[in-house]
């Protein structure tokens, strides 16, 4: 395994670093213009003249920012929705992948139960039954009403379910002599030797979780219970509602929303936190975990 | 085998029930939506006293929803949320109602939850209203009849304020003599297109305004060609505009204005012009339009255009002002506000004047609308306490009085939209305009007005106070100059829309009913047809696209429109 | 009895997922009668008239809809072949990355445009391909006259498939490398033994390894055939590419433009699960009946 690696093994690794060294850049480049945009003076911001590096280096957006309640407020209510709705979306993945992830010769009904979840991929009432479903079981303004009504992830849970068919059989058979339930099988040998595709869920989990922003729009009655991007979302206004005349009102509210870069600061820092999340879960990416568990 | 079936048909059975009991609780429920109040349960019964803002000897709950814009002043404490609103406070130890806020949401967000709110059958006992859904409500037989609460508590000067208009915007909000809604309505005159154009460029080259759209058209060219900026570089453009042709800004309502062609409005639909024969025909497809947009098409051929004004919303177009881009736009009175502003605060001698919108013979008549209400606002029919409601508009406009003034500053948490209902003085603009005039010709230092429009003539008092101090404590420069210019100079914003107001320079939009039903199942298709067409055609397709254009309008549905708008016109319209 | 003894566990683990799907997911699609019906929100589902398949006729027989549908299936068709092989060509080359860091550093770079709405992202792609954005720098250094992209419908539409491509590719390359790691490490170990190179490896262990979820993804794809990325065009398009991306989602968002018309938008989201669920169903089950295995 010492021998050096050949001609073409060299040059397909040269390329292949050059290469994802680019895309590297492309995905990066949003996150630098943000961040320029929101360290530049607020008139270079409005004239457009910002690309990839500040023009009229100024904090001041970082200062406002530091004092703006409303975004710590939501991101707090975000940190609690991913927190809660991570836990009890993961749970649900867990138990009710692992059964429909048995053959159909040990589970007679598996295919039934798959695709009364499946179909619900598919089908969706829209939006003003689930609003009137969501009022009606009472959890209106509360955050279980970004919680519960996707509590089950029938996407994650197909995953899951195939990430868990993929554990070698002798696995659970041997569980099976030893006398332990399905139960124990699940939370002792499935769990264990699933980690990175937990954490491949776990993240898509979280992700989701923060991403969401209109569900807030709809069940929280009040701005103070946004979670952050539901806040994020007030401040950008890209698709302008349909007005046809600007009154005097609305006027007062456009010179006072001339705040581009506090705005850009809010939504850089409001990804922030969701950015360091990948890197912490990469660790569980290792190779060879289930097959060092198969071993033992 | 047989164990199995069993648990089969189990397991099935307590599928079908438990869907069958979601669906039916569900059903039940916004079945009785119709029937029942959602307002009155708690309400206790209250004998109302007289007068305008009279005090209630009991608490009375009135229930609200609302839009909200963030609180504007950045004095505003930190956190505030509309429900700690000090406007609520305040209100309810003067006349004792107790405001609770079923919801709040965003402005643009409001009217989708407004939907659900409806379709759910949760409305408050207040109602803000678009005419749509004013419309809808009032076929439903869902509102209360305001005409007696409304002779009995309107104050003075609400009454005064509805009466202004010789009673036309209240008149379109009733049926049968019935009041279902009081509107919140304002000057239509506010939609008067000028031109905007920067003097110091116009100095630079040496070019006096222009008159005619000739006149125009030089200009507009030398302000590509001739670096009206003078630093040296070609990047310059003359006329601003962004993606969609009809808008609320950087369009071209004005410019068609100038062939007496008369498209819109600014809304996705046509504008409805009284023809010869007393019936009204749709602007949008008059012939005069082919000559505007011939000139457009050569507008962008030459670069007067920016090559990409296809791609651009507002928010692009603001930052070609603001980076001194263009030189010319056609818009409100309300430009120097914003975003002029931007582009003063960023070139100090950008120097922007308004002028009549030309036309192919001298100065021309822009499109007016016959009314301008934003908001309509109604009561439950189920609401115990419908004078509430007028109650609380008085409320709104007393506060507005100097007596109030150092109460009502915004670090005390008063934070004005955030209450509702707020019925203006329609005339605002027009009382700030002579009180601070007044005020400047006596060289007063403080405004002495004492009625309900003192907050708001003060406040704009202070901006020109400090434009003309040269004062940046409380605004920038750009900003002071900006409510100056809008709002009180002669030929500024105001100042010269009142002018040609009193020149009656100006053709009506006659149609102001909601879309006609045809509108509604058509409009979309009719709208992406023009937006295709017109941009095609400026960008270089030939002009005679326009009259294939005219003939699929009235064929997908324009003609039905137009008979529509017609029966509209004759049966329901106020004359 | 010794089934239903063996089974109950599994049944029960599903008991939660259940209700929740039934509750959420289900109830609400009593909705769908909205289609049927000229619904109006304030009269409910029950007041609402019944107009049969009117809703239907209506927006079938719209003129343009022809074109949109069409338009629809194109950029989906891209959008999902190209989700599927350029986050597998980059799960591929990644997994040859032997510098774990690097690897982990390219990971988040790819996956970071994820957590950007295209709110936010929209304006940053019309501005790198506007007329003097980077990408015409680049075609002007190259001697040609720059390229209005966003202004010409076949450019335009590959800018859309091409900038969703690279927002969300990072979400099935993290399924794949998770599959990867999945693979049995002796695989890999017993093939270096026996000379084969890292060409042979890839294409006789892995791709064979990662085969179940590259046929999962498929498949799921396959549902959204006529979902071409609403917020996206809706953000990024401008009259003069109508004729070319123009889809379902955003046509049916300017139908509400003068009020809005929940029943055709009802008619067309059934009409889009009606479509999905059958080519997924054909799928799942051409997959069980020639190949014996279940996709899910």
């Amino acid at each position: 395994m010492l021998h050096k690696p050949s001609l073409s093994r060299r040059m397909f690794i040269v390329l292949n670093t050059l290469l994802l060294t680019l895309i590297t850049v492309l995905g990066i480049i949003p996150f630098v213009h943000l961040l320029s945009i929101s360290l530049s003076s607020n008139t270079a911001a409005m004239a457009g003249e910002v690309k990839l590096w500040p023009v009229g280096f100024s904090l001041d957006a970082y200062m406002f920012l530091g004092e703006k309640v409303e975004f710590f407020r939501s991101l707090w209510v975000s940190i609690e929705r991913v927190v809660l709705g991570t836990a009890v979306n993961m749970f649900l993945v867990f138990i009710t992948a692992f059964p429909l992830a048995r053959p159909n010769s040990q589970f007679k009904y598996r295919t039934v139960y798959v695709w009364f979840f499946a179909i619900t991929m598919f089908f969706g009432g829209g939006l003003i039954p689930t609003y009137i479903v969501v009022k009606n079981t009472g959890i209106m303004d509360s955050i279980w009403a970004l919680i519960l009504p996707g509590a089950l992830n029938v996407w994650n849970m197909v995953l899951m379910l195939n990430f868990f068919r993929s554990i070698p059989r002798e696995l659970d058979e041997a569980a099976t002599i030893d006398g332990a339930g399905y139960w124990r099988i699940l939370w002792q040998i499935y769990l264990p030797v699933s980690l990175p595709s937990i954490a491949t869920i776990g993240l898509f989990t979280i992700v989701g979780h923060w991403n969401a922003w209109f569900d807030g729009i709809l069940y929280m009655n009040s701005p103070d219970k946004y979670p952050l991007q539901t806040y994020l979302s007030t401040l950008i206004t890209a698709i302008n509602s349909q007005m046809s005349s600007m009154s005097p009102e609305q006027l007062k509210s456009m010179e006072n929303l001339s705040e581009k870069t506090l705005r850009t600061a809010q939504i850089f820092m409001g990804a922030l936190p969701i950015m360091l999340v990948y890197p912490f879960l990469q660790k569980y990416f290792v190779k060879g975990m289930t097959v060092g568990s198969v071993k033992e | 085998m047989k164990s199995s079936k069993t648990l089969k048909t189990i397991l099935l059975l307590s599928m079908v029930m438990a869907a069958f009991t979601a669906c039916s609780s569900k059903g039940s429920d916004s079945a009785s939506t119709g029937t029942t109040t959602p307002s009155g349960e708690t309400k206790t019964e209250t004998a109302a006293p007289e007068g305008p803002l009279s005090k209630y000897p009991e608490p009375v709950e009135v229930t609200e929803v609302m839009g909200f814009r963030p609180a504007e002043d950045p004095r505003t404490p930190k956190g505030l949320t509309p429900d700690k609103n000090a406007y609520l406070q305040q209100l309810k130890d003067m006349l004792n109602i107790d405001v609770k806020y079923k919801w709040t949401v965003p402005t643009d967000q409001f009217e989708q939850k407004f939907a659900l709110a409806m379709a759910s059958g949760d409305l408050p006992d207040i109602l803000e209203l678009g005419q749509k859904d004013y419309e809808k409500l009032r076929k439903q037989d869902m509102l209360a009849d305001l005409s007696e609460a409304y002779e009995k508590y309107a104050s003075p000067e609400l009454k005064k304020y509805m009466e202004s208009d010789g009673g036309f915007s209240m008149k379109v909000f009733s049926k049968d003599g019935k009041q279902y809604g009081i509107p919140s309505f304002e000057d239509p005159f506010l939609s008067t297109q000028l031109l905007w154009i920067r003097k110091d460029w116009l100095d630079n080259l040496k070019l006096q305004p222009p008159t005619t759209m000739e006149e125009l058209d030089k200009i507009a060219e030398a302000f590509v060609k001739n670096d009206p900026d003078q630093n040296g570089k070609d990047d310059t453009y003359g006329v601003a505009l962004q993606k969609t042709l009809f808008f609320w800004g950087f369009d071209v309502r004005g410019f068609f204005n100038g062939f007496n062609a008369y498209p819109s409005v600014g809304d996705a639909q046509t504008a409805w012009i009284k023809g010869n024969d007393g019936k009204l025909v749709p602007g949008l497809i008059q012939p005069e339009m082919k000559q505007g947009l011939s000139m457009l098409q050569s507008w962008y051929q030459r670069g007067i255009l920016n090559k990409e004004f296809a791609l651009k919303d507002e928010n692009k177009v603001v930052e070609d002002i603001t980076a001194g881009k263009v030189g010319i736009s056609y818009g409100e009175w309300w430009y120097p506000a914003w975003p002029l502003n931007l582009n003063v605060d960023k070139d100090p001698k950008a120097n922007w004047i308004a002028i009549q919108i030309p036309s192919i013979s001298g100065p021309g008549k822009s499109l007016v609308p016959k009314l301008r209400s934003g908001r309509i606002y109604a009561v439950n029919k189920n609401m115990k306490n419908p004078e509430a409601a007028i109650k609380m508009m008085n409320f709104y406009i007393e506060m507005g009085k100097k007596k109030y003034t150092d109460m009502l500053k915004p670090e005390n948490g008063f934070v004005y939209n955030w209450f509702s209902p707020r019925v203006y003085n329609p005339g605002q603009i027009e009382t700030i305009y002579t009180e601070v005039n007044k005020a400047l010709a006596a060289n007063q230092t403080e405004i002495t007005l004492d009625d309900e429009n003192y907050t708001l003539v003060k406040d704009v008092f202070n901006y020109v106070k400090d434009y003309q101090s040269g004062s940046t404590k409380i605004a920038s420069k750009g900003t002071n100059w900006g409510g100056y210019f809008s709002r009180v100079a002669e030929n500024g914003g105001w100042g010269l829309t009142r002018q040609i107001k009193e020149k009656q320079a100006f053709v009506s939009n006659e149609f102001y009913g909601i879309p006609t039903s045809t509108q509604v199942e058509k409009g979309s298709q009719l709208d992406k047809l023009m937006q295709e067409t017109f941009t095609k055609i400026i960008l270089g397709a030939p002009i005679d696209e326009f009259d294939k254009f005219v003939t699929s309008w009235k064929t997908l549905g324009g003609d039905k429109i137009t008979e529509e708008v017609n029966a509209w016109y004759n049966e329901q319209a106020v004359k | 009895m010794k089934l239903l003894r063996k089974e109950y566990p599994l049944h029960l683990m599903l008991v939660p997922g259940v209700i929740l799907t039934l509750i959420y997911a289900y109830g609400p699609m009593a909705g769908l009668v909205m289609a049927f019906q000229q619904f109006e929100p304030l009269s409910g589902f029950f007041k609402s008239e019944w107009v049969g398949f009117d809703n239907f006729t209506y927006v079938f027989n719209l003129p343009d809809f022809n074109q949109v549908l069409w338009n629809t299936i194109v950029i989906s068709l891209f959008k999902m072949v190209l989700f599927l092989v350029v986050p597998l060509i980059l799960a591929l080359l990644l997994n040859e990355v032997t510098r774990r860091w690097f690897s982990r550093f390219i990971q988040s770079a790819i996956f970071l445009p994820f957590f950007l709405s295209w709110t936010v992202l929209g304006g940053v792609v019309i501005e790198l391909f506007s007329m003097d954005g980077p990408v015409n720098g680049i075609v002007k250094s190259l001697g040609s006259e720059p390229i209005m992209f966003m202004l010409n419908n076949d450019w335009f539409r590959g800018i859309i498939i091409g900038s969703d491509v690279w927002k969300g590719m990072g979400y099935n390359m993290i399924v794949m490398l998770a599959a990867i790691t999945g693979i049995n490490a002796t695989l890999y170990e017993a093939a270096e033994v026996d000379g084969a190179g890292k060409w042979k490896q890839m294409v006789h262990i892995t791709l064979p390894g990662i085969a179940p979820i590259i046929i999962l993804l498929s498949v799921l794809s396959l549902g959204n055939v006529l979902n071409a990325g609403f917020e996206q065009i809706l953000i990024m398009y401008n009259p003069t590419v109508y004729e070319g991306a123009d889809v379902i989602d955003t046509f049916v968002y300017r139908l509400g433009m003068f009020s809005q018309q929940f029943g055709p938008a009802a008619a067309v989201g059934l009409f889009k699960s009606v479509i999905s669920l059958g080519l997924v169903s054909i799928t799942y089950y051409a997959a069980y009946k020639y190949n014996n295995y279940r996709i899910f």
